[in-house]
Formats: C-alpha cells, sequence, structure tokens
C-alpha cells in the first residue's frame, strides 16, 4: 500500500473517533438534565425524632411538636403553619396515619406521619416534601421539658419468715409506694389467689388507698397460719391504677418463696455422761444432761430413773422435774450413785413433757459396772513397809556408825 | 524424873558406857542388832557420852551412837601418861565441857572411868572439877575401876595417883569395882571384862530405876548422898536376883552383901560405914516385916542403913549400896604400886649407871676415820 494512502486511512479514523466521543457526550449531557428535572418533581422525606416544643422548618412550613396525647391510641398534637399565615392549624396525628397540609407533598404541601410514640415527651415524625420547596431541618425547643405528670407505683410483698413450719403463724406485709410525679389513681392490689397451703388469718384480702400522690406509701399486712408442709411459690401481687389521663397501669411485686416445714416439735434427748465403772463402796456422781433437739419448747418434764437390779446400786436424785426447756437449750442435773454390790447395772432414765403436740415419752439407759475392790497397789503395803525398815534402818547405822 | 549424866572416860569407861547403853536395849538378852529396831530404854533421862583420845577405841562401842562419842584430839591416845592426858584435857576443856553442857543440866553425874589407863585416870578428877564449877548442884559420882594387879607397874602407880586425885575432888563419893576381884567369875580376860562390864552397868541402871521411882519405902538421891558421904567416901554395890528355888526376900538382902556379888572385896559387917538396900519385885514376894528385920540386922554392924522398896513385878531383885569405913584392899595397891614404882625406879638407875659405865670406856676418846 502507499504510504499517502496509509496516511488518509489514519486521519479519517481519528476524525470519526472524535466525532463518536462528542456525541456520547452530548449525550450524557441531555440525559443528566433529564434527570435533574425528574428530582426537582419527586416527593422525598425526612424522619425526625422530637421532644415536645421541637420543630421542624421547611422552606415557609413550620411544625411543632405540641403534645403527646395518648401513647396508648398513638395520638400526637402538632402545630403546623406557614410564613405569611396563610396555614396556621393545630391536629391530633394518629399513629401511622399520613396528614396532608395544603395539599400534601404531591402538591407542594406537606405530608406529616407520627411513625413511633416514644413516651409522652417524644415522637419520631416523618415529614414528606417536594425538594423544590427547601429542605426540612429540625428546630429544637429552647422551653424546658415539662415534667409529665406520670404516676408509678413500686409494690413489694413481704413475708416476715422465709422458713415457717406447720401451725406457725406468718405476717406478710403489702407495700405500695407511687414512686412517679403524678398522682395514682384508681388503686386496686390484687392479691390472689388465696394459697391452700395457708388460712388467712385476719388482714386478708389486703386494702390499699385508691389514690397515692407522688411520695406517698400505703401499706397493708395479714397473717397467715401455715397448715401443709412444703416449699411455696407465692404468686406476685398486681396492682392496677390510672393515671390522670386515665392511662390504666399496674405493676406486681416480686414471686417470692417460702419454705413450710414440719409441724415444730420438741425432742429431748438424755444422755448419761461418764459411765464408768464404779468401785465397791465407793460414792461417785452420775451426770445426766437432757438436750432439746427439737424446733419447740418442751414443757412440763419429769425424768424418773430406776436401777436394775435394784440391790447393789444405790442411786439417789434421778428422779427430777423441769418446766421447760426451749428449743437447743440442755439442763443438767446429777444423780448419786453408791456401788454396794459388785457386778453390771442399768439405769433406766424415763422423761415424759409435753412437746407441743401431746405428751411425748423419751427413754435412755446407762450402764454402770459395780468393780469389785482393787488391789492393785496391794504391793505398796509391802514396799513402803520395807522401805520405811530400810530408811529406819540406815538411819539407825548413820546414827551409830563412827 | 531425875537427869542423869553419865560419862566414860577412857577405854574402860567407854566400854561400861557402852555396856550401860547396851543394858537400855534390854541387857544380855538384847540382841547385836537391836539398836536398828529398838530405842534404849533408861528409867530416867539420861544423857551418855564417851570421851577419850584413842579413836579407835571409841570405834570399838556398839551401842552407843555416834554423837554420844567424843574423841579428844591427841594423836591416839596419851600412852598410859597421866602428865600427857592432864595436858590433853587442859587443851580441850571448853570442847569437852561444851558437848557436856549441850546435853542439859544434870542432878546427878556418873564419871566412869578406870584408874589405871592414860585417859581416864588423868581425864576424870579434873572433869569432876570442871562438872562441880560448872554445875553448882549437881552430885557426882564416880565409878572407879581397880586394874588387874599384873597389868605392870604403871597401871598400878596411875592407880594410885588417880584414886589419891579423886578422894581430894569434890565428888559426892566414889564407887569401885575391882577388876582383879571380878575377874575370877570368868575364864578369860575377854569375857571377864564383859562380865564385869555388864555387871557395872546393871548396878548403875537398877540404882537410877530405883532412885526415880515411887517406892513403898523411899530412898532418894539425897539418901544415897548421905550414904556415899559416909566412911572413907569410898563404897560398892552388890546385887542380887533371887532365883526361882529360893525367893526368899531375906536371903536376897543377905546375898546381895555377899562377896561374890560384889563389885570390890569388902566385908560388910567389918568395913560397913553406911548402906543402902533397894529392894524391888512382885508385891508377894515384899514382907515388910522381914525386909525391916533383915535391914536392922545389918544395921547393928554396918551403921545406918537406909532402905527402898519399889513394887515392880518379878523376882525379888536387890541392890546394896555401901560406903567403907576402911580400905584395906586399897592399901594392898598402893603398898604394890609404891614397890613397883621403887622397882622401876631402881631398874631405871640400875641401867643408868650401866650406861654411864659403858660410856665411860669411850670417854677420852674420840671418833677417828
Amino acid at each position: 500500500m502507499h504510504r499517502c494512502d496509509v496516511f488518509w486511512m489514519r486521519r479519517s479514523f481519528v476524525l470519526s473517533s472524535l466525532v463518536c466521543l462528542m456525541i456520547v457526550i452530548l449525550l450524557i449531557q441531555a440525559a443528566c438534565c433529564k434527570e435533574s428535572d425528574d428530582d426537582d418533581d419527586e416527593v422525598t422525606f425526612k424522619d425526625f425524632n422530637l421532644n415536645l416544643g421541637d420543630r421542624i422548618d421547611l422552606g415557609d412550613y413550620q411544625m411543632e411538636l405540641i403534645e403527646i396525647q395518648s401513647v396508648r391510641d398513638g395520638l400526637v398534637v402538632m402545630r403546623i403553619s406557614k410564613v405569611g399565615g396563610s396555614l396556621d392549624e393545630q391536629r391530633a396525628l394518629l399513629l401511622d396515619s399520613a396528614n396532608n397540609f395544603d395539599g400534601g407533598a404531591q402538591k407542594r404541601g406537606v405530608t406529616i406521619t407520627v411513625a413511633d410514640i416514644f413516651d409522652e415527651q417524644s415522637a419520631k415524625v416523618r415529614v414528606e416534601y417536594l425538594p423544590g420547596i427547601g429542605t426540612a431541618r429540625k428546630r429544637t425547643s429552647e422551653r424546658p421539658a415539662a415534667v409529665p405528670d406520670k404516676p408509678e407505683l413500686s409494690v413489694q410483698k413481704i413475708f416476715d419468715k422465709s422458713q415457717i413450719s406447720v401451725g406457725d403463724e406468718a405476717k406478710v406485709t403489702i407495700i405500695v409506694k407511687n414512686t412517679g410525679t403524678g398522682q395514682a389513681q384508681n388503686i386496686n392490689a390484687q392479691d390472689i389467689p388465696p394459697l391452700p397451703e395457708f388460712t388467712y388469718v385476719v388482714g386478708y384480702p389486703p386494702k390499699i388507698k385508691e389514690t397515692l400522690d407522688p411520695g406517698e406509701s400505703d401499706s397493708a399486712v395479714y397473717v397467715v397460719n401455715a397448715v401443709k408442709e412444703g416449699s411455696i411459690q407465692v404468686p406476685a401481687i398486681v396492682v392496677t391504677y390510672t393515671d390522670g389521663k386515665k392511662n390504666a397501669k399496674s405493676n406486681s411485686s416480686e414471686p417470692l418463696g417460702v419454705m413450710i416445714g414440719p409441724k415444730s416439735k420438741a425432742d429431748l434427748v438424755i444422755s448419761v455422761a461418764d459411765t464408768s465403772p464404779i468401785a465397791l463402796d465407793e460414792e461417785r456422781l452420775l451426770n445426766i444432761s437432757i438436750s432439746n433437739q427439737g424446733t419447740a419448747s418442751a414443757t412440763r418434764i419429769e425424768v424418773t430413773g430406776e436401777v436394775s437390779p435394784s440391790d447393789g446400786l444405790r442411786a439417789s436424785d434421778l428422779d427430777k422435774s423441769f418446766f421447760e426447756i426451749l428449743p437447743g437449750d440442755e439442763v443438767n442435773y446429777s444423780a448419786k450413785l453408791s456401788g454396794q454390790k459388785a457386778g453390771g447395772y442399768t439405769i433406766h432414765l424415763k422423761a415424759s413433757y409435753d412437746g407441743g403436740d401431746g405428751y411425748v415419752i423419751r427413754e435412755s439407759t446407762a450402764q454402770v459396772a459395780v468393780l469389785e475392790r482393787e488391789y492393785k497397789y496391794q504391793y505398796l503395803l509391802l514396799i513402803i513397809p520395807v522401805a520405811i525398815l530400810f530408811a529406819w534402818i540406815y538411819r539407825r547405822y548413820r546414827e551409830y556408825k563412827y | 524424873m531425875l537427869n542423869v549424866l553419865m560419862l566414860g572416860v577412857g577405854q574402860c569407861g567407854n566400854r561400861i558406857l557402852d555396856s550401860i547403853n547396851k543394858e537400855a536395849f534390854g541387857g544380855n538378852g538384847a540382841s547385836k542388832l537391836a539398836k536398828y529396831y529398838l530405842r534404849p530404854k533408861f528409867p530416867s533421862r539420861v544423857e551418855t557420852l564417851a570421851i577419850n583420845t584413842a579413836v579407835n577405841d571409841l570405834k570399838e562401842l556398839r551401842f552407843t551412837t555416834a554423837k554420844d562419842r567424843l574423841h579428844v584430839p591427841n594423836l591416839h591416845g596419851v600412852g598410859a601418861n597421866r602428865n600427857v592426858g592432864k595436858q590433853a584435857f587442859m587443851d580441850n576443856r571448853d570442847m569437852i565441857m561444851g558437848e557436856i553442857e549441850k546435853r542439859g543440866d544434870f542432878d546427878v553425874a556418873f564419871v566412869i572411868t578406870s584408874t589405871s589407863g592414860g585417859t581416864g585416870s588423868s581425864f576424870s578428877p579434873l572433869l569432876i572439877n570442871e562438872l562441880k564449877r560448872q554445875y553448882r548442884n549437881i552430885t557426882i559420882i564416880t565409878v572407879a575401876v581397880l586394874p588387874f594387879r599384873e597389868e605392870g607397874s604403871i597401871y598400878l602407880q596411875n592407880a594410885a595417883f588417880c584414886m589419891k586425885e579423886l578422894m581430894e575432888v569434890e565428888a559426892e563419893g566414889i564407887l569401885l569395882a575391882d577388876n582383879q576381884y571380878i575377874k575370877r567369875f570368868s575364864g578369860d580376860i575377854a569375857t571377864a571384862y564383859d562380865k564385869i562390864n555388864g555387871m557395872i552397868a546393871q548396878r548403875l541402871l537398877f540404882l537410877i530405876e530405883s532412885l526415880d521411882s515411887e517406892m513403898l519405902s523411899v530412898t532418894d538421891l539425897g539418901d544415897f548422898k548421905t550414904v556415899m558421904n559416909g566412911g572413907l567416901r569410898i563404897g560398892t554395890m552388890g546385887f542380887y536376883q533371887a532365883d526361882s528355888k529360893n525367893l526368899s526376900i531375906r536371903d536376897a538382902i543377905e546375898n546381895s552383901f555377899k562377896p561374890a556379888n560384889l563389885l570390890y572385896p569388902a566385908n560388910v559387917a567389918d568395913d560397913a560405914a553406911r548402906a543402902m538396900v533397894i529392894i524391888q519385885g512382885s508385891r508377894e514376894h515384899l514382907d515388910v516385916d522381914e525386909i525391916t528385920k533383915e535391914i536392922e540386922r545389918i544395921s547393928a554392924s554396918a551403921g545406918h542403913v537406909f532402905k527402898g522398896i519399889v513394887v515392880k513385878k518379878g523376882r525379888p531383885k536387890v541392890l546394896s549400896v555401901f560406903t567403907l569405913a576402911s580400905a584395906p584392899e586399897l592399901e594392898s595397891i598402893y603398898a604394890q604400886a609404891a614397890r613397883g614404882m621403887q622397882d622401876e625406879k631402881e631398874k631405871r638407875s640400875r641401867a643408868r649407871k650401866q650406861l654411864d659405865d659403858a660410856f665411860a670406856h669411850i670417854e677420852d676418846l674420840e671418833e677417828i676415820y
């Protein structure tokens, strides 16, 4: 191919490429202009978390959160106004319902939706609008937040004993206190159901004042008697009340467990210390202790003792009376023993007492041996005289030794 | 109760004192081991003290406690030399008197000694003087033992001079015992000594017991002093215990004066100046009439006789104590002693002369080496 032809071929290719590039640029530019026109016509939205008094400014529009009328019903009061006074409206808005002002966002107005109500002080609000009318901005209120008129009741249910026995009485105290800022009204304490493990002696059902001002508390006491043993999960007491806006509220106490043990009884144990053998004709004290290992007092205790066989071991002061032995307490007394005849003897001790559930008898025995006369040191009878004799003789020897 | 001091001076005095202590354990019937299981039983408060310069003589004693043996340090005895003995006593006077003083006060003291030995014969007169000086009211009786005549001239010489000095001191009297006289009762010398010592001990304890007893008929220390002051103030003792065959009290009294039962050869009828008869026995044997008659019979020849009757269960025992108006046996001893001393002197002169003659052979010579 000729060198000049190549040159021309290359030149036409470059030119055609430039033309294509310019066409592409023009097409992109045209598309961008079209998109900009579309944005001005499309509704946008923005969410705001507003406290009471906070305001959203959008162009000439001003939207202020006036009141959370009902959290439960989802009613929020907002005031919408427009510079120039063409719009000034205070409207109750329902949760999740779109509310149009000036024809709504599609018609260059605004559409407001309450998206969420946090509490009686704040809510989440969505504003929809066309971008052309401006940019929505939040204006925080400089007014101090109004203290809400909100009652809060704390409830306590207290057993005075966590462990009781069948037959024991327990005192249940209900304490209700208004820890909120508003008056609690229509207070109703429901301590149900009555438990089969108890009989309700007095004060049930508990009565609490119908209204409690902030900081005020009230209590009620009732007495129960345990009738059945077991581990009881005492249900919580539920207190219902309303605030000043008739909003119904409730609170309950913490559930608690109570252990009901078997019925308290006295349990006397007789023990005899030192039953070592006693020598013939020797006198010795026999120490007897009676301990109450039960959970109730033993009363009118009568202890009697007998020795068998009856001759050979003389025992005195075995019988004894006590009026009361408290649970965990111990009483001691001593009987005098005197060995009269060698042999083995049994001492029977019997204690009868009122254990709180009728008369009870407890018995104990102790073995005491009376030994034959011991002669184990008899060798001393020989050694001592011999030693004395030797000492005497030695002394005499020294006396006469010259 | 009488407070009695018994001093045994010298070997002979020590042995008699030991016999007295043995007698207190039960006399001849006492076992050698009696001192280990018995306490000596004296009739009164009796303190004994054995005094000697020879420690070996003190060691021989068997029934005298160690604390009652006083050794006067002077080598090993005085070698029968009375001059050495007197010097030893004077050198140790305070120590000896201190030991006696420790034993308290006394009513009567018996100084028992041999007249012939060294320590006893030299100590006793001086000791009696010291006792009299220290204890004003004490009655001192010397029990003097005369030697065997064949023991040698020094012993006889000592006896003669000792007796002379004893007569000169202020003692209330001397009771004589003569070894020569008593030894006839025994065969060998050792047995004779034991027998003599036992006889003296028995009589002295009987005397003390009687003086301190409640008597049917009373004799006391005053009577005894009166008896000892009679005659030469030299006396002796006789003793008799009736046997079961003859319990006659008259015979017992009579026998107590017989030579066989005396410590010194004497004839009561001829030599006695004053006498004391102490009779002991069961009441059934003590016929007072018979006793009185017998005493009256003795009194007829022996001068005044004190009688004491002690009622004590047993056969009749009679102790007779009498002082002498004459002592022919003493004269014999003095004569024998004088002869002995003369012989000794002559022997010494002859020996001296022989020695001088021997030396005369070398009188003008000198030693040559």
